[in-house]
């Protein structure tokens, strides 16, 4: 393994706010769009809203998915997130209170996914092969047939007008409304995660079969990248949608997408972790990019300017999920209960 | 990177089985033992489970092809995605099983946790346990590949409901199973019952425990089941039988050096020979002499008695292709008293063109060259891994002290180092399970490994 170059880290990067103890592996976190409130949910359903007045973090739990939690979304004004479980449920909570609104029977087992539309504040939902959009009056208007598999991930376009969906054999494209039949982009595969990018020319997947797949939204066509060691859980476009980076190994591997994409070029890479990736995230504007891996270290990159890590941390457990609020805060949920918040030096 | 070897790998047990055989009530009997551990169950078919403080999850099976379709590399995706899930909440349990539904391949199921990387590096195939409901299978083991497949992948199978069937039947039938997968522990049961400790934590790296309970599996197989040496006078003897499993039998008399075990060994490989030649049919009452003759003898209808002409006094061998006891046979003189062998001797029936799917087993002394046995097996993989259901061996590299194990199903394969050689106890075991396999190809490419 190649010597990680530490000449342009500054220790001080990385200022923490807040270190909370939800004592359960956290499956995800979401911020709000003003970037003052962060929801958690952890493996065994439990919810938890995060306040944070200026520098003071507050939070509490606010209640539990039977069985176990899966995904959490806020919708894009902030005063309601929804999250799913094992119990078959969608529960949409107040987004300042925490006072759940409503509890939505939306599958027989286990909801994965619930997703709102950036635009519309419509919902989609998947539970075992099926989706599901539900309009702002909370009644579902759309029902896909049955994918091939369970659905492994769900993501709305950018404008908001269709939600892809991946499964076994890949990307299935449904625009309620307009188009009567979804789109395939079959791949003989089983699909694990989807990244629009935010110009939506391209529905990037992380596969199963350790490869990445950059599907061209228009044509049809797609761009297959090899190589990584493993499957390929971790996707995130920059905010220009010119660079996705992957997880999939032990470096964050970059990828230009602009002109004819990404075939034929060489990825840029990045070293710093010990053992392979478990989050990667661009800030949603600004140029930061940040990696945790299963060696529970927290790496901060400015990628478009060199390849050396800026700014480290070691956690205290690998980081289960990994967002950045507008304001250029971090969340990092943990494998050991543990939510990390840090704000970068001004 | 991580030393997963430091890492405990949780154990997980898959239990397979036709629909009927008693899979569910195994698994209550599972949960409900005091056992003292705690057990997430992810099962196929929803039976009446559900016990407190156990983790019971539905799944529908998904089989997930990766690669175009090459059978090696299909995998379950259903147990990917909510196996992955339960790593998340290791602390919360000790031991996984899995119940695959009764028409399940069992290959996807291991397959999962060969390919999967994440599962691979968190989770310990313990064992394959597979139910056969000694009343149905044979109605199904003819013509079904799901009930061959089940059987050749099991480390444990268990011959449940022997009250239903007669002890014959049950004894050939374990002997056809045993034949298919000579690793497999077979266990009789009844009601599923039967000691937690022979199904869960066998250690699926563990052959020395297949070995301790069938010293015989690695042995070379023979056409004939015993053989038995007489002193006899000259003159008449009675071979009388009564009617048993097999309607007909080959037997071989034939005459030996001298009264000692030796002797009748001397005789063993000739009677190897003579059992491949073509046989005559005889009747009740026919009369054998001592030769290299190989008589059939038909064993239908009602007190079967065939005639051993003695020519001189001496010592003589009798060797048959069922154990005489399954027929009750006895041999008397011309005055009707039993006359008994001097030395009997049991061998390890050859039912191996019997059966497409059986099991070579490889013991022998040396150490492995590690540059000589890696091209081996890979190129043997790629040319028979569709054939190849399930391997496992322990392995003597030269320049390492430590034992290697490994097991592989179908083209894949995983393998580490255990625990130091003790003194004098190197060697090389392993077990090939699968369709078409050319035992002589398979022991002669491995020892051209050996340095």
């Amino acid at each position: 393994m190649p010597d990680i170059d530490y000449s342009f880290l500054d220790d001080d990067l990385l200022i923490e706010l807040s270190q909370l103890e939800l004592d359960d592996y956290i499956i995800e976190l979401a911020w709000s769009s003003n970037g003052e409130n962060l929801a958690a949910i952890t493996v065994e359903g439990k919810v938890f809203l995060v306040n944070k007045y200026a520098d003071i973090i507050k939070y509490k739990l606010i209640g539990q998915h039977d069985k176990g939690g899966n995904s959490v979304s806020w919708r894009s004004d902030g005063k309601e997130f929804a999250t799913v479980g094992h119990d078959g449920k969608i529960k949409i909570w107040d987004g300042i209170s925490g006072n759940e609104i409503i509890s939505l029977e939306a599958g027989d087992s286990w909801v994965s996914k619930a997703i709102y539309n950036p635009h519309s504040n419509w919902l989609a939902s998947a539970a075992g092969r099926q989706l599901r959009l539900w309009d702002t009056n909370r009644e579902v208007f759309y029902e896909s047939s049955d994918h091939s598999s369970t659905i492994a991930d769900l993501g709305w376009s950018p404008d908001g007008s269709g939600v892809a969906v991946a499964a076994y054999n890949g990307v299935t494209l449904h625009v309620p409304h307009k188009q009567k039949q979804p789109r395939k982009y079959s791949w003989k595969g089983s699909s694990l995660v989807l990244a629009w990018s935010p110009d939506a020319r391209y529905i990037a997947t992380g596969e199963q079969d350790s490869t990445v797949h950059f599907w061209h939204r228009a044509s049809g066509e797609d761009d297959r990248m090899y190589g990584f060691p493993t499957k390929v859980l971790e996707l995130s476009w920059n905010s220009t949608g010119r660079w996705l980076a992957t997880g999939g190994s032990s470096s964050v591997i970059l990828w230009d997408c602009s002109g004819k994409g990404p075939a034929g070029r060489k990825p840029r890479e990045y070293l710093a972790h010990s053992n392979k990736l478990t989050q990667v995230a661009f800030q949603p504007t600004g140029e930061l990019l940040a990696s945790t891996g299963k060696d529970a270290v927290l790496a901060i990159w400015d990628p478009m300017k060199h390849d050396k890590i800026i700014g480290r941390k070691i956690l205290s457990a690998p980081a289960s999920s990994l967002r950045w609020n507008k304001d250029a805060n971090l969340a990092i949920g943990q494998e050991d209960g543990r939510v990390a918040i840090f704000k970068l030096k001004s | 990177m991580l030393d997963n070897n430091k890492y405990d790998r949780i154990p997980v047990t898959v239990l397979t089985g036709f629909l009927g055989s008693g899979k569910t009530t195994l698994l209550n009997r599972i949960l409900t033992e005091n056992h003292g551990k705690r057990i997430a169950v992810i099962e196929n078919e929803f039976g009446e489970i559900g016990v407190d403080n156990d983790l019971v999850i539905g799944a529908e099976e998904e089989i997930f092809e990766m690669n175009n379709g090459c059978i090696c590399c299909t995998v379950r995706g259903d147990l990917i995605r909510i196996l992955s899930n339960l790593m998340k909440r290791r602390d919360k349990f000790d031991h996984i099983m899995i119940e695959t539904t009764g028409m399940a391949d069992p290959g996807p199921v291991a397959q999962t946790f060969f390919m999967d990387d994440e599962l691979r590096e968190a989770l310990n195939l313990d064992g394959v346990v597979t139910l056969v409901d000694t009343k149905h299978v044979l109605l199904h083991i003819d013509d079904s590949d799901e009930v061959k497949e089940q059987i050749a992948f099991a480390d444990v199978i268990l011959l449940n409901k022997i009250d239903l069937v007669s002890a014959t039947e049950l004894d050939q039938l374990e002997a056809r199973i045993h034949a298919m997968n000579s690793a497999a522990k077979i266990y009789r049961t009844q009601d599923a019952v039967i000691e937690m400790d022979k199904v869960l934590n066998l250690g699926g790296f563990d052959l020395d425990r297949a070995l301790e309970i069938d010293p015989k599996f690695l042995e070379p197989e023979y056409p004939f089941e015993w053989s038995g040496l007489f002193e006899f006078s000259a003159g008449d003897y009675y071979f009388a039988l009564q009617p048993g499993p097999d309607p007909a039998m080959n037997i071989n008399f034939r005459l030996a050096d001298n009264a000692s075990e030796a002797g009748m060994r001397e005789t063993v490989e000739k009677a190897v020979l003579v059992f491949s030649s073509d046989e005559i049919s005889l009747k009740s009452g026919s009369v054998i002499e001592p030769s290299e003759q190989l008589s059939k003898i038909n064993l239908e209808g009602e007190k079967l008695k065939y005639i051993l002409r003695v020519p001189n006094a001496g010592s003589y061998v009798l060797y048959t292709e069922h154990h005489p006891e399954e027929f009750a046979a006895i041999i008397t003189d011309a005055a009707g008293n039993q006359v008994k062998s001097l030395f009997n001797r049991e061998f390890k029936p050859d039912h191996e063109h019997d059966e497409d799917v059986a099991s070579v087993g490889i013991s022998t002394p040396g150490d492995l060259d590690p540059k000589k046995f890696e091209p081996w097996l890979r190129d043997l993989l790629a040319k028979q891994g569709p054939d190849i259901f399930r391997m496992k061996g322990v392995l003597s590299f030269s320049e390492s002290s430590e034992r290697y194990v490994f097991q592989g199903v179908h083209m894949l394969f995983d393998g580490r180092k255990d625990r130091p050689w003790r003194e004098g106890e190197r060697s090389n075991s392993l077990i090939f399970i699968g369709r078409n396999l050319d035992r002589e190809q398979l022991n002669k490419g491995f020892s051209e490994c050996l340095i």
